[in-house]
């Protein structure tokens, strides 16, 4: 498990604007820096966020993460309740 | 000798520091900022020289690389907020670094374990409630980063004891200084999981009457388990932490009453303000 790494880059893109615009537009260059399992990758890249939360993700991250890359309220909400 | 001489908890949502939403009620948006006024003429009515705030932190400030239970600003400076979540300018406030090493150092002789740090920047959860209490920004704070964010955390029972252990800190402290403490937080919010914007208006209602009826140990037993408070007020609601810090720091002269509740939907939290006078 590398849920550490998960979390850490939730929380690196909340804190840099910079990160989360080079994370929405060109994500194969950053998810590379940080330690994630293939499936760990893949949940970010297509912003699985209940998957994420399933696998042991902090919420309050993937909420201000998901806000970082453009996502709003109410898409956030539905796309946590899609069961993974 | 110091004295605490007010204590005041609050909600610290960053939507409180933004113009009011026309999504917002406008009476219960009142209701809450009145709150917020009152318990900054309380304040001011104290004339504290230094206050002790506990708050807590949203990963901008701590992290799992480096997750102290109780964190104890004792720089010169603190500035702040580190992510702008209200629109807020950052800030920059006094930190009574000497009311923070004695604390600290007290606490290290007696069996309470501080972390501590020279170069703690502000987050919301100081820079929202004081941007009301005190917007002068005139009056030197401790800060006391609780985790109530980040599990493990501590007990509800472990943060009661530390907010006595500051009340006794405080009024050994040999200065003859005047010392508010404030605590702020919650109430019950769920920030991120599956229920996000739930707020649960009856374990607030509740929590609080406890409070004001002197009788913080029916929570403090009743939710021994993170887990279990979580599922009744969300993961937000862990921050009652810094209410029950706040509340175990008061001496007994000083009377707990509530300036404002309101389950606001729009804020996604059940937000409230109380004061010890």
């Amino acid at each position: 498990m590398s849920l550490y790494q998960v979390n850490k880059l939730l929380r690196d893109i909340n804190l840099s604007a910079e990160l989360a615009q080079r994370c929405r537009t060109a994500p194969e260059a950053v998810l590379p820096q940080y330690a994630l399992t293939p499936e760990e990758q893949e949940a970010i890249k297509s912003w699985q966020v209940r998957k994420l939360y399933d696998m042991g993700a902090n919420p309050f991250l993937l909420l201000v993460y998901s806000m970082a890359t453009g996502k709003d309220m109410r898409a956030y909400v539905k796309a946590m309740n899609q069961l993974s | 000798m110091a004295e605490i001489v007010v204590g005041i908890a609050t909600s610290h949502v960053p939507f409180m520091a933004a113009p009011r939403r026309a999504e917002v009620d406008e009476g219960q948006h009142a209701r809450v900022i009145a709150g917020l006024g009152e318990a900054r003429k309380l304040l001011e009515q104290a004339r504290p020289d230094a206050i002790v705030i506990f708050s807590t932190d949203h990963f901008d400030r701590c992290f799992y690389d480096n997750l102290p239970p109780f964190l104890v600003g004792i720089g010169e400076e603190a500035e702040g907020p580190v992510t702008n979540l209200s629109g807020m300018p950052k800030v920059k406030l006094k930190i009574a670094s000497a009311l923070g090493r004695f604390i600290v150092s007290e606490g290290l002789d007696n069996g309470v374990d501080f972390a501590l740090s020279q170069d703690l920047p502000l987050d919301h959860a100081e820079v929202v409630p004081l941007s009301f209490l005190t917007p002068g920004w005139e009056i030197p704070i401790v800060p006391i980063v609780v985790n109530a964010f980040a599990p493990p955390m501590p007990s509800l029972k472990r943060c009661w004891q530390v907010g006595g252990f500051v009340r006794e800190t405080v009024e050994r402290w040999p200065e003859k200084k005047r010392v508010a403490v404030i605590g702020t937080g919650g109430l019950s919010h769920w920030v991120g999981p599956p229920e996000t914007g739930r707020i649960n208006g009856e374990f607030d209602r509740w929590f609080l009457q406890c409070l004001v009826e002197g009788k913080a140990a029916e929570v403090i037993e009743k939710y021994k388990k993170a887990e279990d408070l979580e599922k009744i007020a969300g993961n937000g609601g862990q921050e009652v932490r810094d209410w029950l810090a706040v509340a175990a720091a008061m001496p007994a002269a000083l009377k707990p009453r509530v300036l404002a509740y309101e389950p606001i939907a729009q804020w996604v939290t059940g937000t409230g303000v109380m004061a010890w006078v």
